[in-house]
């Protein structure tokens, strides 16, 4: 054998023959190949043991396996919406809107959405802290209770910093608890905070309140940077009140007019009819030419001319004042300026109107936004002069989120007791003497009043994951109170809550019961005598602005604050503006950015008053020329823990750079000015830094616009891919905006020989309805187990996410046309991905849903490379899945994919198949509104509806049948089954916004 | 010489080799395929004793079975409703009465092996002392039907339909130990998916789906 072959292979053996070898290549492969057979063939057997464990004891009403919500109230921010949360096994999985909810009307934004992921965060602080290291809760309650006991005696001062908390019982157990002592103050603080309205009002209402705003009763709504769509206030509850007059059908060609004046593009700028770019400081001279124009109230001296530079002509100020003039009553100005004189001026206006009472409300007033500037002020005054026994801070992060961190941090060190109620070692938690963490919203009992009128309440829906008590818990426990969450709620319901109640129910068991089941309340409450009294002459004493860039510090809509920081989810939800995920950069418009000479990436330092911030530089259509924005709460503490949060593989590169957070603080530009602390920054100058950082941008890749170069003669116009018309252009033709494409129905390569005989399932968009808040984005990936895939990943473009919000620009700066589109499968019913695949693994279903069977995918990617509509999505890697803790976020219903193979919008099958069984159980054929989609159900402005395209009384087919209807590449053929409804502008002329340049 | 040594060494290696297929052989199948698999219970639990002499219906014990994706291991608890009273095989029961009557005392209290694993479980010595929750251990029982992580079957879709329990696991009221009695593979599932779409479930028309997203999603 070895003879004949030593002839057969004379090639590289060098001076060794084969005979010195003991054993020869081939024959060691001969028996490597026949062990490793060997090996292979004992593998034929039984899969490995596993295990079935069943409650000791099944609970009442529990089925393993069966999702039942459960009635609470979204603690994300103080908005206080509806929230039903979806417990499956003892887990709470799906966060969905409560439809019932006066307030947020069955919607819920992103930051609502990605609640349970920060419920199984691992890295949250799982039982108190004293000094740095971990205690038992005996023992902290003992150090804090003998500090207290010692201040108590010595009469020093104690300080509540909290956000703004709206619970009934907190407030009370707060007064309990600092009426202990000599000196006890409870300050709130919001950033960015409202205070300013609330301290206008004082000036002219005589009660500093926040008024409550009714978007759905006003006709003409003028904006001043406030982005009620997207993070201002209450976004949720504007958003399903502004909804409301913003559709417009053939029969009642009706809108709100819609003006909104910004530095920079904001979700609800975006959605404007009539945009104006101006900057925060021309918001007071506009109002104040405004409130002469009406005759609200004559020109405060010294007011500058309204000019171009202060953004608005003369003439558009004349036409915008009739169309209020003419609505009047129905009418609404808002604004988010932190000065109190624009306020001020706002109300004043908004006075003239006859808003109030109409379509704002001061006699029930918002407690959305509670934070008190002054105060804070003067706390941090107390601070630093050391006049501080005892600090509690919750919710805001002290030496994070405030300026001047460093001499904050010096301030700490004199204060005695220092106590953080953080979930996370944030900076001040860092430094605290004690640190007893907040239990999640979904772990404790909590209750909130969001506005005066009404008390909801939030039940626990799984016990706490640590030693963690809500601060109401640790505040009973350190006054000598006895009880828990519950208790101290129920306590406080019976005695104040159901006496005031509308249906106070026959005993107080009967009420509580309801009012858990439900989730709120609603309250009679005696109105507010608050009337309009003019202040005395306003005077203009506004100082020049300084030379050098104005820099605006917002929050993202994906990012209220620097309390998600540790949210995965928000930190890769692409910003529904700028569609930059992971991290905060400088927003600069495009001829900021030649003027400077950077480009997107580039990294540049911002200086002002001995302040530095180094960040890359985004280049965003429709900014302020000398405007610049960076959005807060980012640089976070703990955020160097997202470094490896994607794949990790030979070209990996970190989410963040080693050691350090994701993103930069921006709070070192916050300044005070007039006892506010304002977000606007004047005076600062800008620099290249010289070095890059590339931005993880998903708007620029997917692009369907096709070059000039290579476009073939007649291919269609791209823009009709998202369409929009004008109202005056809708009124004279209910098809407007529709573009002049040829599509044939009758022509069809494929015989009709797959008719859909039972259900066929679709989705309609509305796309005037749709903010592109993106709630629908997480919604979708909470349901459908989305990956995070990190930075890197998402810079190749390899997000995951089976829903996309796409954004087109067009149009000048200074009459931008924003249009955005939810973009998900199409589920074509001659779908391009399904001929190609060569293993069948894409195909498509009797109900018309395009099929993607994960375990028959080979992931070739054909499908991906051959659809048009760019949704479908690839397993480059097995995504992350080794934190046992996160994994119970992970929803049972749907395959966990695996790597090598391809994914995308399955139309929530899982949805439509336990309706199918419900169904079947009573009995009957799955009805209308039986099936609510992931995206759709949480959707803030009901911009999506799921129905049966076969059944003729559906909303659906009652919807399509509209003028507005159409369907993307209809003149392909690809027969979707999803369809969107036209944009339509309150505009006059058929242009929807200036040029025609795409950006 | 050298070659004799190899073939040696070969034929060693095929002895050992059919040695350890020969101890697997009764269990050897396609992967994937684990019909007729009977794991040792850590309770000798009997099908026959309770589905078949007894004849309690399947979704006494597995209440989630019309009601869910999962039909549901029984909580101990299910089993401690009747198991608080009956607590050993009746002959046992009846002999020690016969005994105790004969020696003229009280009957003591018998309790089989099997059931204290049962007790123990419940943590309670006395089966008639109540149940404190923080003392439950769950049971560990071995699985034995165990789809792959890309099938989604629902219980409650074919119950609902009226599909009998023994037409996926056997006759079940005959079992001594569980195991199972079907391949459970797709080819199986689509078989009966278009077999009652002609023929019905027990005489009613119904429309399974044959559609990958069914089952697969």
């Amino acid at each position: 054998m070895t003879g004949d072959r030593a002839t057969a292979e004379p090639l590289h053996r060098g001076s060794t023959s084969a005979s010195d070898r003991s054993v020869d290549r081939r024959q060691f492969l001969e028996a490597a190949g026949f062990t490793l057979s060997l090996t292979a063939l004992t593998a034929c057997t039984r899969q490995p043991v596993q295990y079935a464990l069943p409650l000791g004891v099944m609970p009442d009403s529990f089925a393993p396996g069966k999702l039942v919500n459960y009635a609470a109230t979204c603690n994300g921010c103080p908005a206080g919406c509806g929230l039903l949360v979806g417990v499956r096994d003892g887990r709470p999985l799906k966060m969905e809107g409560m439809p019932e909810h006066p307030l947020s009307q069955g919607g819920l934004c992103a930051v609502g959405q990605a609640l349970p992921i920060a419920l199984y965060d691992r890295h949250r602080l799982e039982g108190p802290l004293y000094r740095g290291r971990p205690a038992e809760p005996d023992e902290v309650d003992a150090v804090v209770r003998e500090k207290l006991q010692k201040i108590r005696e010595s009469g020093g001062a104690v300080r509540l910093l909290t956000g703004t908390r709206t619970s009934p019982t907190l407030s009370a157990m707060i007064e309990n608890f600092l009426g202990q002592f000599a000196d006890g103050r409870h300050v709130v603080v919001d950033v960015p905070s409202s205070w300013a309205i609330r301290q206008a009002h004082q000036e002219t209402h005589g009660h500093a309140l926040l008024p409550r705003y009714f978007f759905d009763r006003a006709q003409v709504i003028v904006s001043f940077g406030a982005d009620f769509l997207g993070n201002w206030i209450s976004p949720v509850e504007y958003t399903a009140a502004w909804r409301k007059n913003r559709i417009p059908t053939a029969d009642r060609p009706e809108m709100s007019y819609h003006a909104h004046f910004e530095p920079q593009l904001t979700v609800t700028g975006s959605k404007a009819d009539r945009r104006y770019r101006v900057t925060p400081s021309d918001y007071a001279v506009i109002l104040a030419h405004l409130a002469r124009e009406l005759g609200a109230m004559a020109l405060p001296d010294g007011t500058p001319p309204l000019d171009t530079a202060s953004g608005m002509s003369p003439s558009d100020l004349r036409s915008l004042a009739k169309k209020l003039q003419a609505a009047h009553g129905a009418s609404l100005v808002v604004c988010d300026s932190q000065d109190v004189f624009t306020q001020q001026l706002v109300n004043a206006i908004n006075e003239h109107l006859g808003s109030y009472g109409k379509t704002l409300d001061v006699t029930r007033p918002s407690r959305q936004r509670l934070g008190d500037d002054a105060a804070l002020a003067k706390l941090l005054e107390e601070l630093a002069e050391g006049q501080v026994a005892a600090l509690f801070v919750a919710d805001i992060d002290l030496l994070h989120d405030l300026p001047e961190a460093s001499r904050l941090r010096t301030a700490l060190k004199q204060v005695d007791l220092v106590v953080s109620f953080a979930d996370h070692l944030n900076a001040t938690a860092k430094v605290a003497d004690v640190v007893f963490p907040e239990s999640h919203l979904l772990e404790s009992w909590n209750d909130f009043q969001p506005v005066a009128d009404l008390v909801s309440i939030s039940q626990p829906t799984i016990r706490p994951l640590g030693k963690t008590r809500t601060l109401l818990a640790s505040l009973a426990k350190w006054s000598g109170q006895t009880g828990d969450d519950r208790t101290l709620i129920r306590r406080h319901w019976e005695k104040y809550i159901r006496p005031t109640a509308k249906e106070p129910g026959s005993s107080f068991t009967e009420f509580w019961d309801k009012a858990v089941q439900l989730g709120f309340v609603e309250r009679k409450v005696t109105p507010i005598p608050a009337t309009y009294k003019a202040p005395a002459a306003l005077t203009w004493d506004r100082k020049a602005v300084p030379e050098g860039y104005t820099v605006v510090l917002y929050t993202k809509v994906g990012m209220p604050g620097s309390r998600h920081a540790h949210n995965p989810w928000l930190q890769e939800l692409p910003d529904p503006v700028t569609k930059v995920s992971w991290g905060n950069y400088v927003c600069m418009g495009p001829k900021t950015a030649e003027e400077l000479g950077v480009a997107e990436g580039d990294v540049v330092e911002l200086t002002v008053d001995g302040e530095k911030l180094e960040l890359p530089a985004y280049v965003l259509a429709g900014q302020h020329d000398r405007v610049l924005g960076v959005a807060l709460g980012y640089g976070c503490p703990g955020t160097e823990r997202f470094a490896n949060v994607g794949p990790q593989w030979l070209e990996a590169r970190p989410t963040t750079p080693p050691g350090e957070p994701v993103g930069r603080n921006a709070a070192p530009l916050l300044n005070w000015q007039r006892n506010t602390l304002r977000c606007v920054r004047h005076g600062v100058s800008v620099r290249k830094a010289g070095r890059h950082r590339a931005l993880a941008v998903t708007q620029l890749y997917h692009s369907l616009k096709l070059p000039e170069s290579i476009a073939a003669y007649g291919a269609p116009d791209r823009s009709a891919v998202v369409q929009a018309t004008t109202l005056e252009a809708f009124r004279k033709d209910p098809e407007a905006g529709k573009p002049e494409v040829h599509v044939d129905e009758n022509l069809d390569l494929w015989p009709p020989d797959h008719p859909k005989e039972g259900h066929a399932w679709g989705l309609l968009v509305d796309l005037n309805a749709c903010t592109g808040c993106s709630a629908c984005v997480i919604a979708c990936q909470s349901e459908n187990n989305i990956p995070v895939v990190g930075w890197d990943e998402v810079r190749r473009n390899r997000e995951m996410y089976w829903m996309r919000v796409d954004r087109y620009v067009q149009g000048d700066d200074d009459d931008l046309d924003v249009r955005v589109q939810p973009m998900m499968c199409q589920h074509c019913d001659h779908a391009p991905c399904e001929t190609v695949c060569p293993v069948l693994a894409t195909v498509h279903s009797e109900e018309g849903l395009n099929q993607q069977a994960y375990n028959r995918c080979v992931g070739t990617r054909y499908c991906a490379n051959n659809c048009p509509f760019k949704v479908r999505r690839f397993n480059w890697f097995n995504y992350r899945h080794d934190d046992d803790r996160e994994n119970l976020a992970l929803n049972p219903d749907v395959v966990v994919r695996s790597r090598g193979v391809m994914e995308k919008c399955s139309m929530c099958i899982q949805r439509i198949e336990a309706a199918r069984v419900e169904a079947k159980k009573e009995g009957r054929d799955i009805e209308d509104g039986d099936i609510q989609v992931a995206c759709q159900q949480s959707c803030p402005a009901q911009a999506i509806v799921f129905g049966d395209l076969n059944d003729p009384k559906s909303r659906i087919v009652q919807l399509a049948k509209d003028s507005r209807q159409y369907r993307v590449l209809e003149e392909y053929g690809f027969r979707t089954n999803v369809g969107y409804r036209r944009i339509v502008r309150h505009r006059e002329g058929g242009e929807t916004g200036g040029g025609h340049h795409h950006g | 010489m050298r070659e004799r040594v190899i073939t040696l060494g070969l034929l060693v290696a095929l002895f050992f080799g059919v040695l350890v297929l020969a101890k697997g052989a009764g269990e050897w199948r396609s992967p994937g395929n684990q019909q007729g698999y009977a794991p040792p219970q850590p309770i000798a639990f009997s099908h026959r004793l309770h589905a078949g002499e007894l004849a309690i219906d399947c979704q006494f014990c597995h209440v989630a079975a019309d009601n869910s994706r999962y039909a549901g291991i029984p909580t101990s608890d299910i089993c401690y409703k009747c198991h608080k009273f009956v607590t050993a095989p009746y002959a046992a029961v009846a002999e020690e009465r016969r005994k105790a009557s004969e020696e003229k005392r009280e009957p003591r209290p018998i309790v089989s092996e099997e059931l204290k694993k049962l007790y123990e479980a419940m943590g309670v010595a006395d089966p008639l002392k109540p149940v404190d929750p923080s003392s439950l251990e769950p049971i560990r029982w071995v699985r034995v039907h165990n789809l792959p992580d890309h099938v989604l079957f629902s219980h409650q879709a074919h119950v609902q339909a009226g599909v009998a329990c023994q037409r996926c696991h056997g006759p079940v009221e005959t079992f001594e130990r569980m195991y199972q009695y079907e391949t459970l593979s797709m080819g199986w599932c689509v078989h009966c998916h278009r077999e009652v779409n002609q023929t019905g479930v027990s005489g009613r028309p119904v429309h399974a789906s044959t559609d990958c997203a069914a089952c697969h999603y």
